[in-house]
């Protein structure tokens, strides 16, 4: 792999930033959907029958690997970093969403229920009791989950959907070792970067 | 002028888990007093406050609770009877992570809608109620601070603001000195029974020494089983009477012939149960 073939500059430069852009909406995408779906899965909040079916999704979707779901989400939408948000984003659903369910169940149920002898309706006692419990967490889980997904998504290239991976992928399988280290150098700088992020900002809140 | 009666239950029953956790044969509260239950822990005292606020059903009897006859179906009318009805507790039950202010909000809650209070609109009526709620228990001066980086004390004074903005007419307080120390305590106590004063509310309170109850309430009940033993004024309460109520209770804070605590623990009656002579009674 050496010496480092810095010609491919350029496409480090867009494929990282495609690889950082399919992390951010994947995480964000998937956290959409994992908030609401972790209060349903709370089993003490919801009814059983609400809860059980949502935490069982949610396991089935964290059983599959990654890559199968990029392959896929590739299969059905075609190749790049669409596929590559949407693999991220059914993975996150499945496990921020439990970390969600899990916190909530954790919470001093107590305060809410002052809460409630208030006159508090059900939504403003997540909005003011809730939420403001377990934020900090939250916030925390994200930050792993994006730390996370930025190391998964250099590799989602492999099958296809977008990022550096791919380029890695495509170098390998021409021989070009010295272009293909550069991209890997990239890779590791880049998940380590990201890693940073990740601890900055749980550092700020714990 | 004839007595307003804002609590009146007539043979109520609580069962849980198949037990019969309350009985209580007939109780009347009328507006203004100031009660005070005592009793072991296990006797009830939570049970009926729980109950008073709606939270735990009653199977049989009759109560009826400012107008209000249980049980109260309805989603709506149960809110409204939630704010009529304010409650402080033994662990004070603050959210930790918002400010003195935003937990007095709280207690505006139930007459906010949910689009104003998720956008942190506040009409002017609210912040002024909050603002009177905060001076009341004198905490101006720590509004902006989280709930949790407060004191014992401060945060139950907290938990009182933030039921006085529910402008209540009954104010629950379920052990409300438990867990803070004597001289804090009585701080607790002298505002708590000021506020009630200020705001006219009819005060139930449930405490574990009797020589508070006996300071602060007017009237007494003292509890055993799920009932109601003794029902009676606070003067009337002599030191006899309360050995002999403690004796039949089973002495969790145990007052001796002096009027003085002999033992807080649970169940440490050391000349065996029912029947025997106190020490010094
Ligand atoms: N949710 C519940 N389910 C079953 N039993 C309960 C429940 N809550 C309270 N009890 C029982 O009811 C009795 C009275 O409890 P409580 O009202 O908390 O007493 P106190 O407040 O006087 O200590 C206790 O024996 C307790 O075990
Ligand atoms: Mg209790």
């Amino acid at each position: 792999m050496t010496p480092p073939d810095w010609s491919v500059w350029d496409v480090l430069l867009t494929s990282a930033v495609e690889t950082l852009q399919t992390t951010i909406a994947g995480t964000f995408l998937g956290a959409l959907f994992a908030y609401p779906l972790g209060v349903l899965a709370a089993s003490n909040w919801t009814p059983v029958w609400v809860h059980l079916p949502i935490k069982a999704f949610m396991a089935f979707v964290r059983s599959i690997p990654l890559l199968l779901l990029a392959l896929l989400f590739v299969s059905a939408v075609g190749l790049g970093p669409f596929p590559g948000v949407l693999a991220l984003a059914v993975h996150s659903v499945g496990v921020l969403g439990r970390f969600v369910a899990e916190e909530i169940e954790a919470t001093d149920p107590k305060p809410l229920l002052a809460l409630q002898g208030t006159g508090a309706s059900s939504l403003q006692i997540i909005q003011h009791g809730l939420i403001p419990q377990v934020l900090p967490q939250m916030v925390a889980h994200l930050a792993i989950r994006f730390e996370m997904n930025l190391r998964d998504s250099t590799i989602l290239g492999l099958v296809g959907a977008g990022g550096l991976g791919f380029y890695v992928f495509l170098y390998v399988k021409q021989f070009q070792w010295q272009k293909s280290g550069v991209l890997v150098l990239a890779i590791i700088a880049l998940v380590f970067a990201g890693e940073f992020a990740a601890w900055q900002v749980r550092k700020r809140l714990i | 002028m004839p007595k307003e009666v804002v609590i009146q239950i007539e043979d109520a029953r609580v069962e849980m888990e198949g037990r019969t956790i309350l009985a209580l044969d007939h109780l009347e509260v009328s507006r203004g007093e100031r009660v005070a239950i005592i009793g072991n822990s296990g006797s009830g005292k939570t049970t009926l406050m729980r109950m008073l606020k709606g939270y735990v059903p009653c199977q049989e009897g009759k109560v009826v609770v400012m107008g209000d006859v249980f049980p109260i179906k309805d989603t709506q009318k149960m809110k409204t009877h939630h704010r009529h009805i304010g409650m402080i507790h033994q662990h004070f039950d603050l959210i930790g992570r918002e400010t003195v202010w935003q937990n007095v909000y709280h207690g505006r809650l139930g007459y906010v809608s949910l689009l104003k209070s998720a956008l942190g609109i506040c009409s002017e009526r609210d912040l002024q109620i909050c603002a009177q709620a905060i001076h009341e228990v004198h905490l101006e001066d720590k509004q902006r601070r989280f709930a949790r980086t407060l004191s014992g004390g401060e945060q139950q004074r907290v938990a009182i603001a933030r039921a006085l903005a529910q402008e209540p007419t009954i104010l629950l307080a379920d052990e409300p000195v438990s867990s803070l120390d004597p001289a804090l305590s009585e701080d607790i106590m002298d505002l708590l029974v000021s506020v009630c004063d200020a705001y006219e509310l009819t005060l139930i309170m449930s405490l574990h020494l009797p020589e508070l109850a006996r300071k602060y309430a007017d009237r007494i009940l003292a509890m055993k089983n799920g009932k109601i033993m003794w029902d009676g004024s606070s003067d009337s309460l002599s030191n006899d009477r309360i050995c002999e109520i403690y004796e039949f209770m089973g002495t969790n804070g145990v007052v001796n012939g002096n009027g003085t605590r002999a033992s807080r623990s649970a169940f440490t009656w050391p000349y065996g149960w029912q029947g025997q002579p106190l020490p010094g009674g």
